[in-house]
């Protein structure tokens, strides 16, 4: 249930901003999970639920993007996509890889509401 | 009013843990983050290595939910030992581990082994600043726990094959088989064959470790 770590620095960091622009309201929360955080998207939306209610992001809408791995070859230096179980380089073969993408959970945009708007 | 922020959710912990690395760094200690499984031997694996290190040079961190017994048992073996209680956390966060810092006199420490929860999955996913990370999986878990729990195989700087002494017993666990996985998930990690009990293998693990803090 690393879930609710992640939900909890999440609504932080979404409140701090819906604060930051005297918003009345969120309307929607865009994550983008890198695949090996290895987010269960029901637990983190349980979770996101709980945290905002009697927020001013309460119905706010979560939107999950998984974002696929990616991986650069310490070996022979080739970029390529390994598989969550395997990590082994289409060139070379050794299973060497710096993952370069697909380990991060990003804040990736949020829909608010602000003074003179009304929710979409 | 959409707003693009593309910013990191983990920003927050890995601040601190970059924080807890270069604190880490400038006192000359080597930060080892070990994970596995509850009841994979982490705390043994301790117990045993310390003593060979120098107790005085070594301090644990250990977490769990619930009780000091990891502490109580690892107070046997170095004074600078601080139990982390997680309560409902099934892992360690930088923020934690900073606090456990705080609580250690690191003057003339050389190594600090921070003892995760025991967890496969979450563990692997938080930076808590340390500099190598060490995952231990006993033989007695099975020999397909590497290809279940790829990811954090994949993030190991070293792999513990734990309790081999009772490999004689275990019909059927195949060890060419985790070998086999391991070679497709993280053929960087050197693999350490252990029997803490015993003692068996515990000189190449010990000077792995050495080996880091020149390194």
């Amino acid at each position: 249930m690393h879930e609710f770590t992640l939900a909890t620095a999440l609504v932080d960091q979404l409140l701090r901003i819906a604060a930051e622009h005297r918003a009345t309201g969120v309307t929607s929360v865009e994550v983008r999970c890198g695949v090996l955080q290895q987010v269960e998207p029901e637990s983190l939306r349980f979770a996101f639920e709980a945290l905002v209610r009697e927020t001013v992001a309460h119905g706010a809408e979560l939107r999950i993007v998984p974002e696929p791995v990616a991986a650069h070859c310490r070996a022979c230096g080739r970029e390529f996509a390994p598989g969550i179980d395997d990590y082994a380089c289409p060139s070379c073969g050794r299973a060497d890889a710096e993952v370069t993408a697909g380990r991060d959970v990003v804040l990736q945009s949020v829909g608010l509401v602000t003074a003179g708007e009304t929710a979409a | 009013m959409k707003i693009n922020v593309v910013e990191s959710v983990l920003k927050a912990n890995d601040a601190v843990a970059a924080e807890n690395r270069r604190r880490l760094s400038a006192a000359g200690v080597l930060a080892v983050n070990v994970m596995s499984a509850p009841g994979s031997g982490k705390t043994l694996l301790l117990e045993r290595t310390i003593p060979r290190l120098a107790p005085e040079r070594c301090a644990v961190l250990v977490g769990d939910l619930q009780t000091t017994r990891d502490a109580e048992r690892l107070g046997s073996a170095t004074p600078l030992v601080t139990q982390i209680n997680t309560g409902t956390g099934c892992h360690l966060t930088a923020p934690q581990v900073t606090a456990g810092l705080d609580s250690l006199a690191l003057d003339g420490v050389r190594y600090l082994f921070i003892e995760n929860v025991g967890n496969m999955v979450c563990p692997a996913g938080f930076d808590l600043g340390e500099h190598r990370r060490v995952v231990l999986v006993s033989v007695t878990e099975g020999d397909d726990k590497v290809a279940k729990y790829p990811t954090l195989f994949q993030v190991a700087d070293a792999i513990l094959l734990t309790k081999v002494d009772l490999l004689g017993v275990l019909d059927g666990y195949r060890r060419e088989r985790v070998y086999e996985d391991i070679s497709r998930i993280n053929s960087r990690a050197p693999v350490f064959e252990v029997a803490a009990r015993t003692g068996q293998g515990l000189d190449p693990w010990l000077a792995w470790l050495q080996a880091q803090r020149s390194a």
